[in-house]
């Protein structure tokens, strides 16, 4: 430090405006509070479900969700959104299929790679040619599920040796799912990293306010494009969970994960304008999710519903959890 | 010249209710006093100017008279009767319109629809558009400023001035809300004409004195005086003085302005002349970019150079492109005489280059995000070890900066936004001082917003920061903050340099010396 600057105290006391109210304080509860409520509710209706058979089952249902939802926080959290996840996660499924016979034990890394490099090209895009992250992977989605269509020449691929990936479908200590495992340490090691480094502080700021990280020379474009190969990996993990439990790959097995995802990282309370949030709020997001989900036909709700209950979600969530004053045009 | 304070010329003949008057307004926002208690009064028929430099209070005073702000204290008067005017609408019904400084048409659609969108009034039927009343209405409108437009022709295929003469006719139709003469704000509106479109304006303005009464706004001292009757000069928030304008000359107005102080004490610490180098820290040669051409700059270790202008002069862009945030056309940028390419901003931070953005709030902080985090955003090497984030090396580092420029915080993990102006400012400061690396400083308006106690904080640091080699490049908030910081000025207009002024300490330039090459 060789810039001596000492300036006398002034006498003047620390001026401080508004912190977070109480009703802030609640907000950022909101998902850990719908999770218990949520559970209280289901065991009230149907005293079975608080066994260990059905939350293995549930938990297993909500591992791809989590990865899925983890992955596209953090592009959220850069202030965009992708909405290609579910697509890719499909297409990935399929290529999983076709590759495992010939690649065996290496189809699974090369499925990431190719998802997580399908990713950054998105974010290339986006960053690159400017134009907005919402329409390039809405292109993005249509341009992934009707490639699975021609792979797949559109069909099932079925797995006959699932062999290298079956250990996904085993239980450590016999109760919890290793696919939950696998998510959990997916959430764990993007929220250590984020914390331990630098990345934290250069993702808020570009998802806060873009303008003001730029001029403070924080790498905003590679940050975005990070986070956007970062989502399309876990796409990519995402279907290698499915596809050890379906031992098949289907050009539209994940597609109705999109809505859930969306759901689980808006309820788990990341703002959708950037900035706020975190990936553990998306893992208790994804949990109410899927409770809401198997718990519909517990209460007597078809499941036909269910795409009814996800649009309502999203958005009640983000009526919720948007704060306008900061935001002056809502587009 | 007659320059007369709040005096009403005593005659026999009844002097007639102002159209509009303004007593005793106030406005605080966090921190600064926009409005300190301002006087207004604007006669029937007649165009009145309104001078002040940046931060007199002139936008906060319009946006008060047209219901965008509401004041906390003074009166309004509209022809003697006090109003209390909570939106646009309720402005428009009391008779005060405002053609704004950012054009408010819709460009693509035609003049008619713009002039009569917001009250389409007869245009509208059953909720469908009568095209043929609409024209009509536009034409209407049209004519009562006598021009030649076509109501139908898109508005983006107008000319600057075109659409001005729109805005004007659009604003007029708050005739039809209230009986009597209306009051017209333009602010701004010769920023973006030709000077052959400001005269066509001008005879516009002079036109609508017939019929109403007109708050005109500008810069440039010498069209107020060419097209005003009488000029209310704003300082600080206050009116501190009317001239009448026939025979009276720009120099005289912009003394008003900027106070007849000259340059104020407080802005020298104890600081010696800079010693200059042989080769400047920083030396700019024939920086072309979209708004500034041939721009040549010097900046040695330790100097403090000043760059003034109005309005569109351009300095502020070339304060960006020396930070890679404004592309440029041509010229070269030498740092200790080596070549600088800056196709980004962080070329310029790795070069040791660090700018303070004008616009706080959006350009220089992270609002939710800590002190600590904004104070490292750039030199995150600074807080780490390896990769990774070293949490008693941050805390030890901010902590330290936190005392030393006494930025009076909770703690380094408050959000930012939670601190006063001038403390935010220390901290945007403080990001660019951690690294221990920083060669050259550009800072836009460092000093906008915040009150007298903070300015003179940043004024010490900008000294000591000078007084330890630091190269400063200033955008002042006022001629007499430059004139008090630099040691040297450049003077820039219509995006070149005009003139180099010498500020030597003893030998300060007057601000009317500079004012001569501004317009």
């Amino acid at each position: 430090m060789s810039t001596p600057v000492t300036t006398k105290p002034a006498a003047a006391p620390a001026t401080v405006k508004g912190g977070p109210g109480p009703a802030q304080r609640l907000t950022s509860y909101m998902p850990l509070i719908a999770l218990a409520v949520l559970l209280a509710a289901l065991t009230i209706a149907d005293p079975e479900f608080l066994t260990q058979r059905s939350l293995t089952a549930a938990s297993r249902t909500a591992a791809p969700l989590i990865v899925l939802a983890a992955g596209a926080t953090l592009v959220v959290l850069c202030g965009g959104i992708d909405l290609s996840i579910a697509a890719l996660a499909s297409v990935s499924t399929v290529f999983l299929a076709l590759w495992l016979p010939e690649l065996g034990a290496l189809a699974t890394p090369a499925v990431i790679l190719v998802a997580a490099a399908i990713g950054a090209l998105q974010g290339v895009a986006h960053v690159l040619l400017r134009i907005p992250s919402f329409i390039v992977t809405l292109g993005g989605m249509s341009i992934f599920s009707a490639v699975a269509l021609v792979v797949s020449d559109a069909g099932t691929v079925r797995v006959v040796d699932d062999s290298t990936i079956a250990w996904l479908d085993l239980y450590v200590g016999g109760y919890v799912p290793m696919s939950l495992t696998v998510a959990v340490i997916v959430v764990v090691l993007i929220s250590v990293v984020l914390k331990v480094t630098p990345l934290h502080s250069w993702i808020s700021a570009t998802g806060y306010s873009e303008s003001a990280a730029r001029l403070a020379g924080t790498p905003v474009d590679l940050v975005k494009i990070g986070a956007f190969c970062v989502s399309g990996a876990c796409a990519g993990l995402a279907a290698v969970m499915l596809v050890s439990r379906q031992f098949s790959g289907s050009p539209t097995m994940a597609d109705n994960l999109l809505l859930p995802a969306v759901a689980a990282i808006v309820v788990g309370g990341t703002a959708i304008t950037g900035g706020h949030g975190s990936v553990w709020r998306s893992l208790a997001g994804a949990l109410v999710v899927t409770l809401l989900r198997v718990g519909l036909p517990i209460v007597g709700v078809p499941s036909a519903y269910e795409q009814i209950l996800y649009g309502a979600i999203i958005v009640a969530a983000v009526a919720l959890t948007l704060d306008r004053s900061k935001v002056l045009i809502i587009k | 010249m007659s320059v007369h304070v709040d005096q009403e010329p005593t005659t026999s003949v009844p002097v007639p209710v102002p159209a509009l008057e303004v007593r005793g307004l106030v406005k605080h926002y966090p921190g600064v006093k926009a409005l300190d208690g301002v006087d207004l009064v604007v006669r029937q028929h007649e165009v009145l100017g309104l001078a002040g430099e940046n931060g007199a209070g002139k936008s906060t005073l319009l946006k008060a008279l047209v219901g965008l702000v509401r004041p906390d204290a003074g009166e309004i008067y509209v022809r003697g009767e006090p109003v209390k005017l909570r939106s646009v609408v309720e402005a428009a019904n009391h008779g005060i319109g405002m053609v704004f400084q950012e054009q408010s048409l819709v460009p693509n659609l035609t003049a008619a629809e713009n002039i009569v969108l917001g009250s389409e009034g007869i245009a509208v039927r059953r909720g469908l558009y009568r095209w043929n009343a609409m024209r009509r209405l536009a034409q209407e409108q049209l004519d009562k400023i006598g021009s030649s437009i076509d109501p139908l022709a898109r508005t983006d295929t107008l000319s600057f001035a075109d659409r001005q003469m729109v805005e004007i006719a659009k604003v007029l139709r708050i005739e039809e809300r209230s009986q009597h003469p209306p009051v017209i704000i333009l602010d701004e509106p010769t920023s973006v004409l030709e000077s052959k479109e400001i005269e066509t304006l001008f005879e516009q303005i002079r036109r609508l004195r017939e019929f109403a009464s007109v708050v005109f706004v500008s810069h440039r001292l010498d069209e107020v005086l060419d097209v005003c009757d009488r000029v209310t000069v704003l300082r600080g928030g206050q009116s501190v003085g009317e001239v009448a304008t026939a025979g009276a000359v720009p120099g005289e107005l912009h003394r008003m302005m900027i106070g007849s102080s000259g340059s104020d004490d407080h802005y020298h610490g104890n600081a010696a002349a800079p010693v200059l180098a042989e080769q400047p820290r920083l030396s700019v040669r024939g920086l072309s970019g979209k708004s500034f051409r041939d721009v040549d700059l010097d900046v040695a270790a330790g100097e403090i150079v000043a760059i003034v202008g109005v309005h569109g002069s351009g300095r502020e862009d070339v304060c960006r492109a020396l930070f890679g945030a404004e592309p440029t056309t041509a010229g070269e940028i030498l740092m200790d005489g080596k070549k600088l390419e800056l196709p980004g901003t962080r070329a310029a931070c790795a070069a040791g280059i660090g700018y303070v953005p004008a616009e706080r709030k959006t350009e220089g902080m992270v609002g939710p995000m800590s002190v600590a985090e904004n104070m490292t955003l750039t030199k995150q090497k600074a807080r780490c070890s390896g990769p990774l984030v070293a949490p008693k090396k941050q805390a030890t580092l901010v902590d330290s900066w936190i005392s030393r420029l006494s930025i009076r915080t909770p703690g380094r993990d408050t959000a930012i936004q939670r601190l006063s102006g001038g403390n935010q400012q220390k901290v945007v400061l403080a990001r660019w001082l951690v690294g221990g690396d920083i060669k050259l400083l550009l800072l836009d308006h460092p000093t906008r917003g915040l009150d007298i106690g903070a300015r003179s904080e940043v004024y010490r640091l900008m000294r000591e920061l000078a007084g330890s080699g630091v190269a400063t490049v200033l955008l002042a908030d006022s001629l007499e903050e430059a004139i008090g910081m630099a040691d040297r000025i450049l003077v820039m207009n219509d995006g070149r340099v005009a003139a180099e002024v010498a500020c030597p300490n003893g030998g300060k330039p007057s601000p009317l010396d500079l004012v001569k090459e501004m317009v």
